[in-house]
């Protein structure tokens, strides 16, 4: 059984009968990759620009991250690079002769590209199809199929704040700036934001961002103003293969369902809902009020498999033992005024328990070096095996 | 671009062609010097981009302002206005005709599996970050985590002396808690993104935000520190006794609050230390606060072998055993995610403050060896400095753990810490 998930009507700051909850549905296997709602946010809520550059790993994804300036963030999930079973498989099938290559991507050949790509480190393509990774019997041979299977694996994910039925930004906001709307939205009042930065950790999905210039705090408001407008975001708007739907939630809700049942009839398995349509126990931050529909481990969207507002998790057991402890300590230095002076022995004893804790920590020190060290030989031996495997 | 002139001009051999430039090692020399220096001039071409000047100003109204626009007939429709937003229903797919989506409701339990399906089973060989945003605070907030702690440890402090009956001393000791204090607000308002709105800090009242919490503790502590001293200065002994006991009390959240916060945060080193990082802070301050306590009793004329000095003594040398006995604790609990206390820039500050703490502590077992009057002074500096770097290394370890994708994204799937399942596993290159 599914709950359509709603946020607390305490929450709910702003006021207005005939509101319902509205949201975005995202979904990667209709995106394209165009960035149009990049730009319409941008123009829409009169973001800077920040220049784009090219990004260690060889990505094509130049925005990189959502931010204070950066709303919409069309995530470029590359998964090019050959896993080592396809490795190993094409190995194996140089050694027996049967041609191939390999596999040589130009994305994973640009992985140290430092700050960007310049021309001089762009792979030289034409080499690559006559050299055939050193083989020459292999020269030529391009399987096409294997390539075009190879774009199908290159997907693209409209990112955005979520606006999560358990906000952590909201729980941690210290001034009020970040509000529940009448949308059960989540804004954040610019005109309030005193720029404390404690909304930037406590948001799990790394959405809300400090303008180190602005000094604010800035995040995307489900175009707030639109809404009371009744037009749908710019970037919905925007969307020219409707990847990102907007609409009341419940609806959405109910077309991401069918678009996932849809989806596996086809015969992609791995369809699923990110942030909607989890059993009740089971939703990310309370439920999703901007969910997406993924076809890959959240992970690879940069996306955690589970998340909850951390102060809703974690602020009443550590407050419990942190008072407690506050109020221990007090305690502690009264009593160590009130002990019998008995001469150095009180106070020798003390020094010796800290002296003991201080020895752990120094064998546990030499310990850990240890490990990381062997660890680090491991690793060194495991890449050395892996290239010459690769030569071989 | 001149590096194929370059290329001439090192080598006029690499010209015969593909194979001969492969083979020949003075050319891929000075093409590999080549690609460096154009990554470097690309990398400035990057930085000059986010470093240079930026135009912020928005196309309407001031930055932070509401833009200075009316409606031209006052409640009237803007242009396109749908009622119930029907401008999103122009696109094809929300059409029932098209093979988007399936006509019949689906059944919500294949959904619910199809996401525990495609969220739980196996974490993926390699995460693509930034998992999440880092903590933007600078060396303020340590700092102020320092002084703060402190003001807590002294007002502990007061609160013993005026017990044990020595009332120049807690007299003493208040003051150092609203000396201590004193710094903490600036602090605070300089790490702020913006400074002049300080009291929206005191907008509301939340219990739920540590941060909102903290504001408040801080206000009411300065209040109370403020008028004890005063009642002091007065010479209205029962009611500074009465204050200085009510700050105690209010200092025991000061102390401790900024563990609740940090472990209030989806920082993966903060939050699973959660339920030491309070009791862990609260040690910090304990020792802060006796021993700034105790040098200024010193300087203010307390002879060798009061026994309010004694206690002090006693109080500095439990509170550094109980830090190092929790911190050992926390860390031996963290598993994986302690890698940014082993190394790094929190590491760093970690082994200073160890290295501060061990030499502290060996002094003062030299001191019942023989050794002169002042080691209990020195012992009382090196400790409060060992301090200020625990709090530098437990705000800096946070901003390594939060870069760390690989402990975030393990971080949520529970496979972190010790005693959870273990996984390798590929760094991830991207940044």
């Amino acid at each position: 059984m599914t709950a359509v998930s709603h946020a607390a009507p305490s929450e709910i700051s702003v006021r207005r009968p005939e509101a319902e909850r509205m949201g975005f549905f995202t979904d990667t296997t209709v995106c394209i990759g165009c960035k149009a709602c990049e730009v319409a946010c941008k123009q829409w809520n009169d973001l800077p620009a920040d220049g784009s550059q090219f990004r260690r790993g060889g990505s094509y994804d130049h925005t990189g991250e959502l931010g204070a300036s950066t709303w919409r963030h069309v995530r470029f999930v590359e998964l090019l690079e050959p896993s080592p079973v396809q490795r190993a498989e094409a190995a194996a099938a140089l050694a027996r002769g049967e041609g191939g290559a390999v596999p040589h991507i130009p994305a994973a050949a640009l992985a140290d590209a430092g700050g960007g790509v310049t021309d001089d480190e762009l792979p030289d393509l034409v080499a690559l199809a006559q050299d055939g990774a050193g083989n020459g019997a292999a020269a030529g041979t391009v399987d096409v199929a294997a390539a075009v299977a190879d774009m199908s694996r290159w997907v693209f994910m409209s990112d955005v704040c979520k606006h999560c039925t358990n906000a952590g930004c909201m729980d941690a906001c210290p001034t009020g700036a970040l509000i529940r709307t009448e949308f059960e939205t989540v804004v954040l009042q610019q005109d309030v934001c005193n720029g404390c930065g404690y909304c930037v950790p406590s948001c799990p999905f790394g959405v809300v961002d400090r303008d180190h210039r602005d000094g604010r705090a800035a995040k995307c408001t489900l175009c707030y103003d639109r809404l009371q407008d009744g037009l749908e975001p710019a970037c919905a708007k925007a969307c020219p293969t409707d990847s990102i739907q907007f609409g009341a939630y419940d609806e959405l809700v109910d077309v991401a369902q069918r678009r996932v049942a849809a989806l596996q009839d086809r015969g992609l398995d791995g369809a699923y809902l990110y942030g909607a349509g989890d059993a009740p126990g089971e939703e990310i931050a309370g439920g999703l009020g901007a969910f997406f529909l993924l076809t890959e481990p959240p992970e690879r969207y940069g996306l955690p498999a589970e998340a909850d507002s951390p102060i809703q998790e974690n602020v009443v057991p550590a407050t419990v033992a942190a008072v407690g402890a506050g109020l221990a300590a007090a305690a502690a230095v009264a009593l160590a005024f009130r002990a019998p002076q008995r001469g150095p022995v009180a106070g020798g004893a003390l020094t010796v328990a800290a002296v003991a804790a201080g020895a752990l920590e120094v064998v546990r020190d030499v310990r850990d070096g240890q490990r990381r060290r062997q660890r680090r030989r491991e690793a060194g031996r495991r890449a050395s095996e892996r290239s010459s495997k690769d030569r071989a | 671009m001149s590096k194929t002139d370059d290329h001439h001009a090192v080598d006029p051999g690499a010209a015969g062609g593909v194979r001969d430039r492969d083979m020949d090692p003075a050319h891929r020399d000075a093409s590999a010097r080549n690609a460096e220096a154009s990554r470097a001039q690309e990398r400035e071409r990057g930085e000059a981009a986010r470093g240079g000047v930026r135009d912020m100003t928005p196309a309407l109204g001031t930055p932070g302002g509401p833009a200075g626009w009316r409606r031209a007939a006052a409640g009237a429709a803007v242009a396109l206005h749908q009622r119930a937003w029907r401008d999103a229903r122009w696109s094809d797919i929300f059409h029932r005709d098209s093979r988007y989506a399936g006509d019949a409701p689906a059944d919500p339990e294949r959904v619910a599996a199809a996401n525990r399906r495609g969220r739980g089973g196996e974490p993926p060989a390699q995460v693509q970050g930034p998992m999440m945003k880092a903590p933007v605070w600078t060396w303020e907030v340590p700092l102020y985590f320092w002084f703060g702690g402190m003001a807590a440890g002294a007002s502990f402090v007061g609160l013993a002396c005026d017990l044990a009956g020595d009332e120049r001393s807690a007299r003493i000791a208040r003051r150092v808690a609203l000396g201590a204090l004193m710094p903490s607000p600036p602090l605070l308002i300089m790490d702020l993104g913006r400074p002049e709105r300080f009291y929206n800090m005191l907008r509301i009242f939340k219990p739920r935000s540590p941060m909102s919490m903290g504001s408040w503790c801080l206000t009411a502590f300065g209040g109370l520190g403020a008028a004890a001293v005063g009642a002091d200065l007065l010479g209205r002994r029962r009611e500074a006794k009465a204050l200085g006991a009510a700050n105690a009390v209010v200092g025991g959240y000061l102390g401790s609050y900024t563990g609740v916060l940090l472990a209030s945060t989806a920082v993966p080193v903060w939050s699973r230390s959660k339920l030491l990082l309070g009791p862990i802070f609260v040690s910090t301050a304990t020792l802060t606060g006796a021993a700034a306590t105790r040098l200024v009793l010193v300087a203010t004329g307390t002879p060798y072998g009061h026994p309010t000095r004694q206690a002090l003594v006693r109080v500095e040398s439990g509170a550094m055993a109980a830090e190092l006995l929790l911190s050992e604790i926390n860390h031996h609990h963290l598993g994986r995610l302690a890698s940014v206390l082993e190394a790094g820039e929190g590491a760093r500050w970690f082994s200073r403050a160890k290295w501060l703490a061990r030499l502290g502590l060996a002094l003062r077992l030299g001191r019942r060896r023989g050794l002169g009057v002042w080691a209990d002074h020195v012992v009382g500096v090196i400790f409060m400095a060992a301090a200020l770097c625990f709090r530098f290394a437990w705000v800096r370890a946070g901003r390594s753990s939060a870069h760390d994708d690989e402990a975030v994204a393990l971080n949520h799937r529970g496979r972190a810490t010790r005693g959870e399942p273990e996984h390798e596993m590929e760094p991830d290159q991207r940044h």
